[in-house]
């Protein structure tokens, strides 16, 4: 069975947001704070609206009279009215009938900024924990704590303790499609077409920044070149409407990879210190301390600090946990979401240091794991009970493969595991509606397919199954929000679980309608002749055209809607000290393994065999499957190896694009042995649970727990590059 | 200047208006419309831009339209009509060597170009010439069994 | 528009525009794959771009003690040549680390050369391969070493009016070994070129990423004897390597890592060139 989207998608055939284009069409660009921390003091657009070619140029000064509202929120502005907050910020935008001359137009832009202290380094911010009276301060975008048990005195009296700091790098998600969009203003209607994994997800940014009523404003997915998250919430869109709407023409507006790198909200630096008491084998307390860069902003305010920090503990049994994380207010972009968000950093520090702790206790590392190990029916260290979880199952292959691997591969090669857990988002909401008409049937979302699958074949493979409709017959429509039904999100791996289980409750519903329809003593059947579906109740058969209405005829079937809106287990709020924590959906369990090579001379890491053994709850399809969990370890392997942002004491991006940001090579990435592990059933249909995140969170862990097998050598910073390695070797 | 320019692209003759400082790729996308040949770095570092330029691949993002204009140009378009260029089609079809589709078209030009400049090449070669595209969603692991499987049935 | 651009057809016309034109008001395109992204970004803003596309600059021709190519060859040519990836596997291999297949299509050798770039990977093979150059001008052709042409990062010897027409490449034993922090498309962090002159019994031992430009190690070129050096000769060259060296620190290396690199890729390359029999030049 082909992907449905492959033929168009070999031949160049689908239009991404970067092919978007309309007559009349304007080109924009924005102009960018060269200061990373200032007070703004001038701005003045004369010379480049008076340049060649420039229709129109707004900056703070001008929003007042395109919104309708006067302004948006202040909280996040379109742009900066005094407070520059990070280099690169955009602090205007023009718009001209060429790209060039909009280019040429920019830099004649005068800004003057005061430049201000920068807030760089956390580090640097705080080099000692903060103090406990430090949650009040502006510099602190989130304070989250918990506790439970004696972890103090368990720490203070335990002999064998392991305190470690460990540091990691930002990074941001690179999809080889930039961010674009074209948006037209027109007759009071705010329309946005754009590369987007969550059209509504826009639509309530979009909104709130410009302070416009949400159904003022129609966004409509294009195809979308990669998202890995950085496409989930609003971005370019605000800019491209306000220009449009002084412009009255339609505006294109795109980033350059450079802008990418400095514009993106994703995930940046922290510091995890962690410290765990060993007692007669078992781990009797950890602290956890999360020093995290939050950027300029926190969208979501704790929900970052809150949620990751839970998996620093690991999913392991521990009597006696403290966690406890600062985000700090710096001079960068806002902190956003990047692929299971920030969860590989803080599960390369959990796993590292519990590799350690198994060290300490001359255990083998899996066999340690599987000791503290999670179970159905435990208690997380927030006090949720766990649910079906297959966690156990994957250590119990991947020790099988470990022992495979030692006897094949030669002497000196490094083998570490890491597990990793994490969460379906089902609980984001979300609705669809499904319309069986002659000529098949016809899921409209307004859900573009991102590039899991999630959308052209997870969700036909739920629909082909509910419906007993072969999937040829099932086509997926794209909408707009001003039509199409509510959907939260291509993102959190809940695409095919939590729509899935939406299709499933529309089907329902469809079955019964047309049971209604077609009476009959035997069971319902949809058939499909290749060209034409039929309506079989055991030996009679009728073409579906002969049990519609006429409205139905006009409308291209009969309609009939779902939705799904998941639930989120409880945790014990008397464990929570200050700010907000998080229970999760389903509990999905990532198991990894992987066999590096390392040179002894140089530190230079190279990854020969990879192994993923990941709770998939029931598997919709096998291929998409084994294609998320690919392309999630290797963009693992990058955040692992070579992927960070560098910034420098003006507060600058050092190396923004893609020669210096390095995303994995093709010969980078090794094979990698896929398995499924079934039958701990997840929220979504018939069982599954999301695929698209697990398979990143291990990696660095993994790459890192290799490391320390081959050589002893502990990394405690990633991306393990060589240099890194060559340290912790004692090389320099 | 702006003058007009004859250029041979996918077989067939397009007749254009032609900045001197113009690169290929724009040409393409935006004067004739063949926008399945994808803008990516503009730096030469992604090689999502892929075209051949008499048979060799080449860097559109990186190439003055007027340089190479009097050579045959072919783009992701006009793999279809394209023996070698088709059968590259199918192997990707079949594996699902691709994802979101971005760095598709540069992938499959580029194999189509090195199939023709080497048409014994082992995978292994091959793979290491497909070394500057690059693909942020499959790693790379489906596009492998793509070239490893057409390059097993030319042998 | 940017730029106008005129492309001459004979290497008399070429020399009579650049002599023409003013300074910074022409840029010459070989391959491009520089010149262009260096007008994208500012760095250069010439108002004519002179191409080179029309000249028969094209010669890869061997002799039996060297190999002789023209400025405009594209590297991907080089790559191709089976010749050279068995008589110059350290060639072979400098030439396949620049940048992906479609790039090296277009980018030349002779292009490689006049930007002289501190990041280049192909200086150091030919600096110790003891390339030379043939410059020609309106007064015919000159030839120099490589190591003169190059005078500091981004600057050559080529005077006004002049063209790199030319490099000739003794054909010796030699070796390329490099160190990228991802190993295809990046910049190396340090390259090291290793060749062995079998008429004079020596060595020649070059650097990259160490100091403002490729350069040559002179003491431990001293360090070699002969076709096959002890290991501990070849120890006491790495060590000269890493101590002689004018280390810089920068974003892809401290200085303390890329001398870690010098000593272990100095010993590497002599070894490979060491312990690979040698070819014949049939």
């Amino acid at each position: 069975m082909i992907r449905a989207d492959a033929p168009l998608k070999v031949r160049g055939g689908v239009e991404f947001g970067v092919d978007l284009e309309t007559p009349g069409m304007l080109h924009a660009v924005l102009v960018r704070s060269p200061v990373a921390h200032g007070q703004m003091r001038a701005l003045h657009l004369e010379e480049a609206r008076r340049s060649p070619g420039v229709v129109c140029a707004v900056s703070h000064a001008e929003l007042a009279a395109l919104l309708p509202a006067g302004s948006g929120d202040p909280e996040r502005p379109v742009f900066p009215q005094e407070e520059v907050m990070y280099h690169g910020q955009p602090v205007a935008a023009i718009a001209a009938h060429t790209l060039a001359e909009a280019r040429r137009a920019a830099k004649l832009v005068k800004v003057a900024i005061d430049p201000l202290p920068l807030w760089g380094d956390i580090e640097s911010i705080y080099p000692e924990w903060p103090g406990s009276d430090e949650g009040n301060s502006p510099r602190i975008n989130a304070h989250v704590h918990a506790r439970f048990g004696e972890v103090d005195r368990i720490l203070e009296r335990s002999r064998e303790v392991l305190r470690e700091k460990y540091r990691t790098s930002g990074i941001v998600q690179m999809a080889l499609e930039p961010h674009a969009c074209l948006a037209h203003v027109t007759g009071g209607h705010w329309r946005v077409t754009t590369s987007t994994q969550s059209p509504y997800g826009v639509r309530e940014d979009a909104a709130s920044i410009l302070g416009l009523p949400e159904e003022r404003i129609v966004v409509e997915a294009s195809w979308v070149g990669g998202g890995f998250g950085g496409k989930a919430a609003a971005l370019l869109e605000p800019y491209a409407l306000v220009l449009s709407a002084a412009a009255d023409r339609p505006v294109k507006l795109q980033l350059s990879y450079a802008e990418e790198v400095e514009l993106s909200r994703s995930t940046l630096p922290a510091v995890i210190r962690i410290e765990s008491a060993l007692r007669d084998g078992r781990i009797a307390a950890r602290r956890v301390r999360l020093l995290l860069d939050s950027g300029a902003s926190l969208p979501g305010r704790d929900f970052a600090t809150g949620y990751a920090i839970g998996f620093i503990a690991g999913p392991y049994q521990i009597d006696a946990v403290e966690l406890e994380g600062y985000a700090v207010r710096t001079n960068k972009p806002p902190f956003g979401p990047h692929r299971a968000p920030f969860v590989p950093q803080c599960a390369f520090a959990a796993e590292s240091h519990t590799d350690g702790l198994a060290r300490l206790a001359g255990m083998d590392p899996i066999a340690f794991r599987e000791r503290h190990g999670l179970r159905e029916r435990g208690l997380t260290p927030l006090g949720q009970q766990v649910g079906p979880f297959g966690l156990h199952a994957g250590l119990a292959r991947a020790r099988e493969m470990s022992a495979v691997w030692r006897a094949e591969l030669p002497a000196g090669t490094g083998i570490g595991v890491a597990v990793g857990f994490w969460s379906t988002g089902s609980s984001a909401g979300g609705e669809i509606q499904i319309r069986l008409g002659p000529t098949g049937l016809v899921l409209e979302t307004v859900e573009a397919e991102i590039g899991s699958g999630s959308v052209v074949r997870g969700l036909v493979v739920v629909a082909s199954r509910s419906l007993g409709l072969p999937p040829e017959a099932i086509r997926v429509e794209r909408t707009d929000t001003a039509r199409g039904p509510m959907d939260s999100g291509v993102y959190g791996s809940r695409t095919t679980a939590a729509l899935g289980r939406a299709i499933q409750e529309a089907a329902l519903r469809l079955l019964e309608e047309l049971a209604r329809r077609v009476p009959g003593p035997d069971e319902l059947k949809l058939d499909w002749t290749g060209a034409q579906v039929r309506v079989r109740r055991g030996p009679h058969s009728v073409e579906l055209a002969t049990v519609l209405t006429e409205a139905e005829r006009l409308g291209g079937g009969i309609a009939t809607q779902g939705r799904h809106y998941g639930r989120t287990g409880e945790i014990d709020s008397g464990r929570v000290l200050a700010g907000s924590f998080y229970g999760y959906g389903d509990f999905i369990g990532a198991v990894q393994l992987a066999a590096v090579d390392v040179d002894r001379e140089t530190g230079r890491v190279r990854v020969l065999r990879y192994a993923a053994f990941q709770d998939a709850g029931r598997v919709v399809d096998a291929a998409t499957y084994r294609a998320q969990v690919e392309g999630g370890v290797a963009m693992g392997l990058g955040e692992a190896l070579t992927e960070e942002t560098r910034w420098d004491a003006e507060g600058r991006i050092e190396n923004a694009g893609l020669l210096d940001y390095r995303v994995p090579t093709l010969l980078e990435v090794p094979p990698i042995h896929v398995e499924a592990i079934e039958g701990f059933p997840g929220a979504g249909p018939d069982g599954a649970k999301g695929g698209g995140e697990p398979p990143v969170i291990p990696v660095p862990g993994a790459v890192a727990n290799a490391v320390c097998d081959a050589t002893g050598a502990r990394v405690r910073e990633m991306p393990l590059t060589p240099e890194r390695v060559a340290r912790a070797l004692k090389l320099i | 200047m702006t003058d007009p320019a004859a250029l041979w692209v996918n077989g067939r003759p397009y007749s254009t208006e032609l900045p001197d400082d113009e690169r290929l790729l724009d040409t393409l996308r935006w004067r004739l419309g063949l926008k399945g040949t994808k803008e990516g770095c503009r730096t030469g570092d992604c090689g999502a831009c892929t075209v051949l330029v008499d048979g060799r691949s080449v860097l559109s993002c990186l190439t003055l339209t007027r340089e190479v204009s009097e050579e045959a140009i072919l783009t992701v378009e006009g793999l279809e009509a394209d023996p070698v260029g088709r059968t590259v089609l199918e192997a990707f079809v079949q594996e699902a060597g691709l994802q979101c589709g971005y760095c598709t078209p540069g992938f499959v030009v580029a194999l189509t170009g090195l199939l023709k400049e080497r048409p014994n090449a082992s995978p292994e070669e091959l793979l290491e010439d497909l070394q500057g595209n690059l693909c942020r969603c499959t790693g790379y692991l489906s596009i492998r069994r793509a070239v490893v499987g057409l390059a097993k049935a030319r042998t | 528009m940017t730029f106008t651009l005129l492309a001459p057809a004979t290497g008399e016309e070429a020399v009579a525009a650049l002599l023409a034109a003013g300074p910074g008001e022409l840029a010459v395109l070989a391959g491009g794959t520089d010149l262009l992204p260096d007008i994208d970004e500012g760095r250069t803003a010439p108002r004519r771009v002179l191409s080179l596309r029309r000249l028969p600059w094209r010669e890869l021709n061997w002799t039996s003690t060297e190999l002789e190519v023209g400025a405009l060859v594209p590297l991907a040519s080089l790559e191709r040549n089976a010749e050279l990836r068995r008589r110059m596997p350290g060639l072979f291999e400098a030439v396949g680390a620049v940048g992906g297949l479609a790039l090296r299509h277009r980018a030349t050798l002779g292009g490689n050369l006049v930007r002289a770039s501190p990041v280049s990977d192909l200086i150091p093979i030919l600096l110790a391969l003891e390339a030379r150059v043939g410059l020609y001008g309106a007064q015919g052709e000159r030839e120099l070493p490589l190591e003169e042409f190059l005078q500091s990062p981004r600057r050559t010897s080529l005077a006004p009016g002049e063209l790199l027409r030319r490099v000739r490449i003794p054909a010796r034993p030699c070796a390329f070994r490099w160190q990228r922090v991802r190993p295809a498309n990046d910049i190396s962090q340090l390259a090291v070129a290793v060749a062995y002159d079998p008429l004079g019994g020596d060595w020649r031992v070059a650097t990259a990423g160490v100091a403002p430009l490729a350069r040559r190690a002179p003491g431990a070129e001293a360090a070699l004897h002969g076709v096959a050096p002890s290991d501990a000769e070849i120890r006491a060259c790495a060590d000269v390597a890493a101590h002689e060296a004018p280390v810089r620190a920068d974003r892809r290396a401290t200085d303390p890592y890329r001398r870690l690199l010098l000593r272990a890729l100095v010993a590497r390359a002599v070894r490979a060139v060491r312990d690979r029999p040698l070819e014949s030049s049939s």
